[in-house]
């Protein structure tokens, strides 16, 4: 298996977008492939979830070849939920390594606010379960407040911790100007005022309106090539080290611990192990923390802290920018947005950002080592990934 | 006749699967659709619950409570729950019912009260 480098990043702005999907994902590629000084591609993958539901478009990958000017690349979209953007990184990465392709363009992108707050979320819905979750209403924050539930009860997690998870990542969001809030919170605004039950509402109890991401459109991209062409383009040698994918029951009821999320877990080890790393080696972190509570969740699934210790480190400071594993410098999916189909390139692209020492306030000092869970499903399909500076 | 909520029972090995899936999850041996249908226990005590304040727009209710609930025979399903002040723990009962409409389509699906 060949090495696998990131040559070029590139990223649209987190935001509601009046522009066509296709032109969203095309911006962000265009910017990477500035980034990394080229101009063709061997192959394109588009990851996306939404386009033929939502904005009523099928077949992207072809429209952005098309766009780009990178005619005849092979191209193809992937589907893969909210995991969909680190899947089409894997399927990057397998076609470099393999040796099959020497450049490929890896674009995520969704344009969700092209329909209301309740359409999206019925959207995003129609991954769970038909018969069994989707008919009764089951809404992703339904699975993550319930989810929540189970949480608080056995690990004592409180609602002050979901609310900390909640003020970190958004207002770490003020640092990155891609992200998509940029409106500064406090405990006390969102919690303990005699406003913040009005200003943080339920949305499926014990979920408040804080704790959830915010509903975005957004395009993020990377180019990944051989080491022989990295070397070539002469930028910063960041290498994937370590790709790990998993997948669990499609009903999450089916789960034999309801508090585990075991797709997490062997994904992130099946990275590490590959990489020949070990969860402490990590400098800087990207958890899908579409929910509050997954970030502590996946925090200690990932192996970073003991199970039921998530929330423990939280109070501490150690997820914190400064801290001794700082998670979501960048806001995470909760202030940064969750345009679903680019989240996982998104985080890819925060963590190359860091390890080239681009980070500017939100850099972690001498970060060499980064890390991305990209969750999908509610748990049942989710991908790791490992990246390295190598000076 | 009351409507039943079917798990489905592997016939090499016995073991019951809810939801349906092509491939038994125990034996791994199963040809084409050598599954029983067996009625799903309609008593257990709920494990998780929610109430949900943002729905999908089919919903014409201001909030839905779900749950997960164990079943008497040891085997889990999300069902809607119409009970008050739902508690971890508490005992539960449920009856099939229409729990989502569409221009079509009635799905039917357990709805839970407390026992
Ligand atoms: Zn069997």
């Amino acid at each position: 298996m060949r090495d696998v480098y990131v040559a070029g990043i590139g990223i649209t702005t987190f935001t509601r977008l009046e522009f066509p999907l296709s032109e969203i994902a095309a911006y962000a590629s265009m910017m990477a492939l500035k980034d990394a000084g080229v101009t063709e591609v061997d192959q394109l993958y588009v990851a996306n979830m939404g386009a033929a539901r939502v904005n009523h478009q099928t077949a992207l990958a072809s429209a952005v070849a098309d766009s780009l000017s990178l005619l005849p690349a092979g191209a193809a979209a992937i589907e893969n939920g909210p995991a969909s953007g680190a899947a089409a990184i894997k399927a990057g990465f397998q076609a470099v390594a393999s040796g099959m392709d020497d450049v490929v363009l890896v674009t995520g992108v969704e344009r969700m606010r092209e329909v209301n707050n309740l359409e999206a979320t019925d959207f995003v819905a129609t991954l769970t379960h038909p018969l069994t979750e989707y008919i009764y209403g089951v809404t992703l924050p339904a699975h993550a407040a319930m989810f929540a539930r189970l949480y608080m009860e056995k690990y004592g997690v409180t609602e002050r911790h979901l609310a900390m998870v909640g003020v970190k990542n958004q207002n770490a969001a003020l640092n990155n100007e891609w992200a998509h809030l940029q409106q500064e919170i406090t405990i006390e605004g969102i919690l303990d005022s005699p406003e913040a039950m009005t200003n943080n509402p339920f949305v499926a109890e014990p979920l408040r309106f804080f704790d959830a991401c915010p509903v975005s459109d957004g395009g993020a991209a990377l180019i990944l090539v051989s080491k022989e062409k990295a070397q070539e383009l002469g930028g910063p040698m960041i290498r994937i080290s370590g790709v790990g994918q998993a997948t669990d029951t499609h009903a999450v009821f089916e789960r034999e611990e309801p508090t585990d999320l075991l797709a997490v877990r062997k994904a992130a080890k099946d990275a590490f192990d590959m990489a020949g790393l070990t969860p402490d080696d990590v400098d800087v972190a990207e958890l899908h923390d579409a929910f509050t509570i997954l970030e502590i969740a996946e925090s200690e699934e990932v192996g970073f802290f003991p199970k039921g210790e998530g929330h423990i480190a939280l109070e501490k400071g150690e997820t914190a920018l400064g801290g001794r594993i700082p998670i979501n410098v960048g806001g995470g999916l909760k202030g940064r947005g969750h345009p679903v189909g680019a989240t996982g390139v998104a985080q890819a692209w925060e963590i190359v950002t860091q390890l080239r020492g681009d980070g500017g306030k939100r850099q972690v000092d001498g970060a060499k080592v980064g890390f991305t869970c990209n969750f999908g499903g509610f748990g049942n399909n989710v991908v790791c990934l490992t990246f390295v500076r190598e000076d | 006749m009351a409507r039943e909520i079917y798990a489905y029972k592997c016939r090499l090995c016995g073991t019951m699967h809810y939801p349906f899936r092509m491939v038994c999850k125990e034996c791994k041996a199963n040809d084409f659709f050598e599954f029983d249908p067996v009625p799903l226990p309609k008593s257990g005590t709920l494990l998780t619950h929610t109430t949900v304040y943002n729905l999908p727009a089919q919903y014409e209710v201001a909030t839905l409570g779900l749950g997960v609930v164990e079943l008497e025979n040891g085997m889990r399903m999300l069902g809607q729950l119409n009970i008050e002040q739902p508690k971890i723990g508490m005992a539960v009962t449920g009856t099939v019912e229409v729990v989502r409409k569409e221009t079509y389509d009635d799905f039917y699906g357990m709805v839970f009260t407390a026992a």
